[in-house]
């Protein structure tokens, strides 16, 4: 049987779901077996295949136009969206900055902070462009939802094998859990 | 009772009349998941997450609201109610702010509960993004909007327990919000801080500031002790995790108060500042240094002895068993705090306050001394009971009360004609007043407001305020304050030994400082105003090495 093809990525995220997958220790060796790792955060490759991936994994709320950019893509070259996570699934912690507004955000990050002199908002074309925060499924279609902050190990690891058992992972007991 | 039969879940269940589906369900052992629903309040249908399948029943039915019938069957987990709840938790978090990740709740939030027990991995619905305010006005609690779901039970506990309305509901439909008094600030308003409302929510609304993120039930220990704040001697629940007291909560099955707990006995406990006397302090040249225990014993009983004449003094925020060691170490023994109430009955429990159809009270302010009789006296007056006060227009219940005056013959000409009047009388009953409550011994149930935690208990070995000079002075002060008599006491004194769990200035003045547990470090009982024996169970440990306070007398006791 051809391994199944894993692509994966993190958007607006402080990379804690990505160490709570390489948590899953040396499962991974027997993930391996099943599993080829295309572009991820760990390979370093920055784009899926373009001819397409069996199973993309998203971790992170879309708070940016590249976020955005990043999970369109993705959706178009997978089979399979999983979401990683209370930011992806939900919007997280990463939505705190909806309750002041993207341009209050920015403007206190980069003009008034205390440690600020003359600053500016980026405005570079070669950046993305802060836009409200969001979940991933408000963004593109998510077929498989994971949260947790970060999921656990043990979380991802009933994910994925049930994926490669051929069943939709349902999520119950520990392996559901929002903090 | 009449016992119907119903079927809950196929399974054929004798339930009482007069029953909801939910107590019935309950009784048998199926677990309808609730959320507005609080055992200790009345049943308010507000968040309908209980909706159960009833046959003939046109829609899902409430089952905390729902009377049961004969013949009635039941279904609480259908496809139809599941989908119910599924859909109610829907709505319910994309009202407001539930991101449960940095909320203080977390782990131990009943929506959270639901919401993995119907696996909800996702949110159907837009996600919230209008930020709620969150009321900070109150030193010892938080009301963050964000996280409220609306379904009252701060409203029904602020009412049904406390008697206090404050809290209500302001507006209507999805710009509804918990308001405290006419939307004033919580800090501003007529609350009491009795922090009943906090123990009630089952979200992450109401915070307690002082153990919030602290540790989650997971991580914590509950001890059921007697709280030390005043005579009354609520139960209480001591949370506390690695030694340190988190939180105190009430206890809603256990006398006298059954739930309702004041600021000083849930709050003031754990805002105590006062540096504590950890080891035995010996006065050398003029300082006070560390010293053994032994050496501190030693010093102790050769200066009390050398004085000539030794006198005790013990607070009265000590257990039974601490009183009977202080009577066999110390032939003259008093207690620091003291106020004789009048010769009058003592036949009444907490409880019977709530009953009464006339509440008399003389000689004491309740709201000041004895918060939670007052919150029962206003629970009387929501059931439609009048309040006649012996004294003057400055107590704190004047307001609610349909008479106040000095005079006691027209509180007592009321009570005659009363069907079940109480009489709750405080240090301050005038003589000429106490004279004239005496006539109703007969119709009348009496509480004495003791001053004192255990004065009670105190007095039955013999322990009260008469205490002959001594040049040789021992006050076991605990964690109580000195007052006026002790200092003046102290000054008296040729020697002095204080016992106290705090330093101050009395501490100061002693010649030799023990160290002291402070209540929730003691286990024993103590006798409340009702004559009821109250179990006192530790719920931390003492520092190191502090013995429990009878130990230290009989220690000491040794050496005279």
């Amino acid at each position: 049987m051809a391994k199944i093809k894993v692509a994966s990525d993190w958007l607006a995220a402080c990379a804690g779901c990505h160490m709570s997958l390489l948590d899953i220790d040396e499962r991974i060796l027997t993930l391996l077996e099943y599993v080829d790792l295309d572009a991820t955060p760990i390979t370093d490759l920055k784009h899926p295949n373009p001819d397409g991936v069996d199973v993309g994994i998203l971790s992170g709320a879309v708070n940016n136009t590249t976020n955005k950019a990043v999970t369109e893509q993705m959706r178009e070259r997978c089979q399979i969206l999983i979401a990683l996570g209370d930011c992806a699934v939900f919007g997280g912690i990463v939505t705190m900055r909806n309750l002041s507004g993207t341009e209050e955000a920015l403007r206190r990050a980069y003009i008034e902070s205390e440690s600020t002199v003359d600053g500016k908002i980026p405005s570079s074309p070669e950046l993305g462009r802060a836009i409200e925060t969001r979940a991933v499924d408000q963004v593109v279609p998510v077929d498989v939802y994971l949260p947790g902050c970060p999921p656990s190990a043990d979380a991802i690891w009933f994910v994925l094998t049930e994926l490669l058992a051929g069943r939709k992972p349902e999520l119950e007991g520990e392996n559901l859990k929002y903090d | 009772m009449a016992m119907i039969e119903i079927t809950i879940n196929d399974q054929k269940i004798q339930a009482k009349a007069g029953q909801t589906v939910l107590e019935a369900a309950t009784d048998a052992g199926v677990d309808i998941p609730t959320l507005c629903h609080h055992p200790a309040l009345t049943n308010w249908g507000a968040c309908r997450i209980c909706l159960v399948e009833i046959e003939k029943q046109r829609t899902l039915q409430p089952a905390c609201t729902f009377p049961v019938t004969g013949g009635m069957v039941v279904h609480t987990e259908s496809p139809a109610c599941v989908e119910s709840r599924k859909f109610v938790l829907e709505l319910l978090f994309s009202e407001r702010n539930h991101y449960c990740m940095y909320c203080q709740m977390s782990g131990d939030c009943e929506l959270q509960d639901l919401a993995y027990r119907y696996g909800l991995d996702s949110w159907k619905y837009p996600r919230p993004y209008d930020s709620m305010p969150v009321d900070a006005s109150r030193e010892y609690f938080v009301l963050d909007h964000n996280r409220c779901i609306l379904c009252r039970r701060c409203v029904r506990a602020c009412a049904e327990i406390a008697a206090n309305h404050t809290l209500g509901v302001r507006e209507r439909g999805a710009s509804s919000m918990i308001s405290a008094d006419l939307n004033a600030p919580f800090g501003e308003s007529t609350c009491v801080s009795c922090g009943t409302c906090i123990q009630v929510c089952p979200t992450g609304a109401l915070i307690d500031r002082k153990s919030a993120y602290m540790g989650r039930e997971k991580d914590v220990e509950h001890v059921q002790t007697t709280c030390f704040a005043c005579s009354l001697g609520c139960a209480v629940d001591v949370v506390s995790r690695t030694n340190h007291m988190l939180r105190i909560e009430s206890v809603w099955d256990a006398e006298p108060s059954y739930g309702l707990l004041c600021v000083a006995g849930r709050f003031e406990p754990l805002h105590d500042l006062r540096p504590r006397v950890e080891t035995p302090l010996v006065k050398k040249n003029g300082q006070l240094v560390e010293a053994s225990w032994d050496e501190a014993l030693d010093a102790a009983a050769a200066g009390l002895k050398q004085a000539g004449g030794i006198g005790a003094l013990v607070t009265p925020r000590a257990t039974n068993e601490t009183f009977v060691a202080v009577t066999k170490s110390f032939q003259n023994a008093g207690l620091t705090h003291s106020a004789p109430l009048p010769d009058l009955p003592a036949d009444a429990v907490l409880a019977d306050v709530e009953h009464a159809d006339l509440v008399v009270l003389a000689g004491a302010d309740v709201m000041e001394d004895h918060r939670v009789v007052g919150g029962y006296i206003k629970r009387a007056l929501d059931r439609g009971a009048r309040l006649a006060i012996i004294g003057d227009e400055d107590n704190g219940l004047a307001e609610y009360a349909t008479l106040v005056s000095p005079e006691a013959r027209h509180a007592v000409n009321m009570a005659l004609e009363a069907s079940q009047p109480v009489v709750i009388y405080g240090a301050d009953t005038a003589t000429k007043a106490a004279d004239l409550l005496r006539v109703l011994a007969s119709r009348a149930r009496f509480l004495p407001l003791v001053v004192g935690t255990n004065a009670v208990g105190a007095a039955q070995v013999g322990l009260d305020g008469t205490f002959p000079a001594a040049q040789g002075l021992y006050v076991l002060l605990g964690d109580g304050q000195a007052n006026g008599r002790v200092a003046a006491a102290a000054a008296g004194a040729e020697f002095l030994v204080v016992q106290a769990s705090y330093a101050s200035p009395l501490t100061e003045r002693a010649d030799v400082v023990l160290p002291s547990p402070i209540w929730a470090e003691q286990s024993g009982h103590l006798t409340n105003l009702e004559g009821k024996i109250r179990r006192v169970e530790a719920a931390i440990a003492a520092p190191d090495g502090v013995p429990a306070a009878p130990a230290t007398l009989q220690a000491l006791a040794g050496r005279l």
